[in-house]
């Protein structure tokens, strides 16, 4: 059941109006669909990323965000300018050449500095909060959840994602993939 | 700009100079020289996007460094002077200082969140730098960890559940009961008293055996009958007097008990509203409330079924094991012998309770918050016709609580079946081993009852301690969050050497003023501005822009950050916080309207106010038409916000208050948002009545309310973008003018679909 944990992860379907009346589907103009092959992206100045539409508009200090960063991590990317305010969306990072994608990719890592789980080394609850120690792909980590019900979020039936005190993220891909000592670690307190 | 640095070198605070490691030291030495001050020495807790690691920035007076990863990682160097801003860049998860410069190195530090409030406050450290102005630092930022275990805080600046000190907590919750101690006193020496009696019965049952019904030695039988109304007498004596004891403790207890929490109760509420607002913001409404509720309730039961009982359970439990030895020490031991499996055992299953118990409170909690959702919601559901699928997600909501209840209710079973076992052997060496000194003759028969009536006895208080230990923590956790709010500096009301201002002129100077809601995430930028007393100010601006913070640090709900604000001339943090408000009368937004009648809503701010007044005041805000309207007229009750009521209607109570204060100072913040344009045309004239001679700050979206603003200030982005009237401002042909003229766009191209628009000046907005 994903509906229980408070992500969905399928999108609704509109059912079509029975009658043989048919309504105008609507259309949104903004922003104007771009073909993703004509997006080129540079570093220029090396910590700047530029994008231009091949034969037409330049932008600097272009920001990659995912729209879905939770459901879609791979799929909807939103290039914004400078004053956040979107340039276009790809719709899959996959319709991207090689070059493109890594910088996309590139741009993506430095966004999301979200830890993955490996192995969990402790977890302590006290009074409602819960002190963990782990080794993420990052690298050893200690950080605090308060009020698990709420900082940690399943994604999907093994998906996991907590949120620490300070705002920091730490997710776990597959909950089974990993060891069972830290499987019956987690358990204790979820 | 290197005069000032040189200046003052040293008054930079320690909090930013961090001390590196020997290998970073040496790293540092070869790329600065001696006579180089050090500003900010931080360490940040990534090595680009990648690693957790540390990383190092320094800057001097000449250069910014920063050395990635603490032995092998690259240097980057920048000179200061070639630096044109630095930006504390928002990721997802954490952040990103920006070095920007003329120069053509990357030169960027990634840390998490949990270093994020430090770096914003480096980045506007740095830009101060790069303008030239000399370094301001703050002195501290929030504690993160506990100062005394080391342990990660769950909330900033909360306190440590760890380090609970349990027992200044329980001295403070005793302070409570000090008004009361001769009956506090009296209780618990009522309490002991009524254990102490509590062990007389088997005593006197004893005897009633030994030396009446089955004397061992018959010789030594004397009274008969005499002896046994005279035993059963002091038995039926003993009753009656743990009856009577038992009724007075009761009554003393809930009368000290409940008096303590309520002026708990009492304290915890006065602090709440003299919280400042920042630290409402940082808190969610929820967990006040839960303090209100959930944690004095804690410490309600606590005070009243816990606390009497320590000390006359620790003499129960004494007094039958110096019973129990006295009588016959060896069987004593033997029936002791499975007190420590119990507590083993019992401490095991514990932990697995807890986690059943924590697990059905989340999901208690989970299923009443989809319940008040879908409550609440009920329109929205309904319309979407989705009834159906809020039943299904109820229905797994309450199975999955079903599920834990079971598992909960199951280790609770084998909890209870455990130590009942263990207690059960208790009785059976009893039986056994007491039955075999019985039969030597070293035991007499109510000697062996008397010894089962106590071990049953003992086992009760032992198993309440253990309840107890973890009921304390528990408690303690809550009481500890109570004072932390009871001791929260409340917002300085009547500081000394304030000036009690009886009425002020109304001139309002913003002095470069910055400000910002979390430190170093700057939402308002050097704002300077002097408004005349009965000017008439328009803010104007996107959403986002800072109008309503502009007018929060009128209010002084949040003081600034940088620079100075004074009314009067007079600087508002050495006003009077109350004269202050007393003459800033608020028109907000969100007009909250408390669950009264119409009468008492208007007049909120001025409690003195006759009716006649409240018919003036609802006449001017064109309130008086709609209210009369209505059944109950003035005396209605308006529902919890006011919710029986249109926006429109609310907007125009609560402007009515604002006329009825009658303040020296007016602020309009969207407060004709929610009407549409005839009403507002009505309201306009109200308005312009009420303004006249006042100081007016209004903020709308609609050109048409601030027609009769004196002046205009355009806010960008927390900037003053450009201050002056209408005119001059489409003269100008800057923001202003690109607001109205974008709108007029919009407006003409709704005319030719047909639909009028109000003239709206966030339409140029993005
Ligand atoms: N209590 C708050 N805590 C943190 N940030 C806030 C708070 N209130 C407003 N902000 C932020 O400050 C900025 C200015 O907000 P505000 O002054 O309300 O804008 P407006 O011009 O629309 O009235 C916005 O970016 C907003 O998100
Ligand atoms: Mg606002």
């Amino acid at each position: 059941m994903t509906e229980t944990r408070g992500v969905k992860m399928s999108s609704n379907t509109i059912d079509t109006p029975e009658s043989g009346f048919t309504v105008a589907p609507i259309t949104v103009t903004h922003p104007e669909k771009v073909d993703v092959r004509a997006i080129r992206l540079f570093r220029d100045p090396p910590w700047l990323l530029r994008l231009t539409l091949e034969g037409d508009r330049s932008y600097t200090r272009v920001k990659v965000v995912r729209a879905a960063p939770l459901s879609h991590p791979d799929h909807f990317i939103a290039l914004l300018d400078a004053r956040d305010e979107e340039i276009c969306m790809i719709d899959a990072l996959d319709d991207l050449d090689e070059e493109t994608r890594s910088l996309v990719g590139e741009e993506l890592d430095r966004r999301y500095l979200t830890s993955r789980i490996v192995r969990v080394l402790s977890v302590r609850n006290e009074f409602g909060t819960s002190y963990w120690t782990v080794d993420t792909h990052r690298g050893r980590r200690e950080f605090v959840v308060q009020n698990v019900g709420e900082n940690a979020l399943w994604l999907g039936d093994h998906r996991l994602l907590l949120i620490d005190v300070d705002g920091n993220r730490f997710e776990v891909p597959r909950v089974d993939d990993l060891d069972k000592r830290s499987v019956a670690l987690m358990e204790q307190v979820l | 700009m290197q005069n000032t640095l040189k200046a003052t070198p040293h008054q930079v605070d320690t909090i930013f100079i961090e001390s590196p490691p020997p290998v970073v030291r040496t790293r540092l030495d070869a790329i600065t020289s001696e006579h180089e001050p050090v500003l900010i020495q931080v360490a940040a807790d990534m090595d680009g996007p990648g690693r957790y690691a540390r990383s190092w920035l320094v800057v001097t007076a000449e250069q910014l460094i920063i050395l990635e990863t603490e032995a092998t990682g690259s240097t980057v160097q920048v000179p200061l002077r070639t630096v044109t801003a630095v930006r504390a860049e928002a990721l997802v998860g954490g952040g990103r200082l920006d070095v920007e410069h003329r120069g053509s190195t990357w030169a960027q530090l990634y840390y998490s969140n949990t270093l994020a409030p430090k770096f914003a406050e480096i980045a506007a450290a740095i830009n101060q730098l790069v303008r030239g102005e000399s370094l301001s630092l703050p002195t501290r930022l929030e504690a993160t960890r506990c100062a005394r275990c080391g342990r990660i805080l769950p909330e900033k600046d909360g306190v440590c559940p760890a380090c609970i000190r349990r027992w200044e907590t329980l001295r403070r919750l005793l302070g409570y009961i000090a008004p009361y101690r001769w009956r506090a006193l009296v209780l618990v020496l009522l309490t002991s008293a009524g254990s102490l009696v509590s062990l007389v019965p088997p005593y006197v049952v004893k005897h009633i055996v030994d030396d009446v019904l089955a004397p061992v030695r018959p010789e030594t039988q004397t009274g008969g009958v005499r002896l046994l109304a005279l035993l059963v007498g002091v038995l039926l004596g003993v009753n009656l007097t743990m009856w009577v004891i038992e009724v007075v403790r009761r009554w003393l207890n809930t009368w000290v008990g409940f008096r303590a929490v309520e002026d708990i109760r009492k304290a915890l509420f006065s602090s709440l509203q003299f919280l400042p607002l920042r630290y409402a913001d940082k808190r969610k409404v929820g967990s006040l409330i839960s303090r209100m509720t959930n944690d004095s309730d804690l410490v309600e039961i606590y005070m009243l079924f816990d606390l009497p009982f320590v000390f006359s359970n620790i003499l129960m439990i004494a007094g039958i094991v110096v019973l129990l030895l006295h009588m016959n020490a060896r069987l004593a031991l033997l029936v002791l012998l499975p007190v420590p499996p119990i507590i083993i055992a019992s401490s095991l299953i514990w932990n697995r309770l807890q986690l059943y118990w924590r697990r059905w409170s989340t999901r208690w909690s989970r299923l009443s918050s989809h319940l008040n959702e879908s409550i609440s919601g009920i329109r929205v559901i309904k319309a979407f016709a989705q009834e159906q699928r809020e039943g299904r997600r109820f229905e797994v909501h309450n199975r999955d609580l079903q599920d834990v209840s079971v598992s909960a209710e199951r280790s609770w079973l084998v909890f209870f079946m455990v130590t009942n076992f263990f207690v059960s052997f208790g009785t059976f060496f009893v039986w056994y081993f007491g039955g075999r000194q019985l039969l030597r003759q070293e035991l007499e028969l109510g000697a062996l009852m008397a010894f089962n009536f106590y071990l049953m006895m003992l086992y009760r208080p032992l198993k309440w301690f253990g309840d107890f230990y973890s009921f304390m923590v528990r408690a303690f956790a809550g009481a500890e969050r109570i004072f932390e709010i009871i001791d929260a500096p409340s917002e300085p009301y009547d500081r000394t050497g304030t000036e009690p201002v009886a009425v002020i002129d109304g001139r309002v100077t913003f002095q470069s003023v910055s400000f910002g809601y979390d430190p170093g995430k700057i939402v308002l930028h050097d704002v300077d501005l002097d408004v005349r007393p009965g000017e008439m100010i328009g803010l104007v601006g996107c959403s986002g822009a800072g109008k309503s913070t502009l007018i929060n640090l009128i209010c002084r709900f949040y003081d600034v950050s940088r620079g100075s604000l004074s009314i009067d001339g007079v600087d508002i943090r050495d006003l009077r916080l109350e004269t202050l408000r007393s003459q800033i009368g608020l028109v907000s937004q969100q007009s909250f309207l408390f669950n009264d009648t119409i009468t008492e809503n208007i007049r909120y701010g001025s409690p003195d106010a006759g009716f006649q007044d409240v018919l003036r005041a609802a006449r001017a805000a064109n309130a008086h038409e709609f209210i009369v309207r209505k059944a109950d007229g003035y005396d209605m009750i308006v529902g919890e916000g006011g919710n029986k009521l249109s926006g429109g209607e609310k907007q125009r109570l609560a402007i009515a208050r604002a006329i009825l204060h009658d303040p020296r100072i007016l602020i309009l913040d969207e407060a004709t948002s929610s009407l549409d344009t005839p009403t507002e045309r009505k309201i306009q004239e109200a308005i312009r009545r009420l303004v006249a001679g006042r100081t007016t700050f209004a903020i709308a979206h609609r050109l048409s309310t601030l027609r009769s603003a004196d002046r205009l200030v355009v806010l960008d982005n927390g900037r003053i973008a450009e201050i002056g009237s209408h005119a001059d401002l489409l003269a100008r042909q800057g923001f202003f003018y690109n607001l109205v003229r974008t709108q007029q766009v919009n407006t003409a191209m709704m005319a030719s679909h047909s639909v009028a628009g109000p003239q709206t000046l966030t339409a140029g907005c993005w």
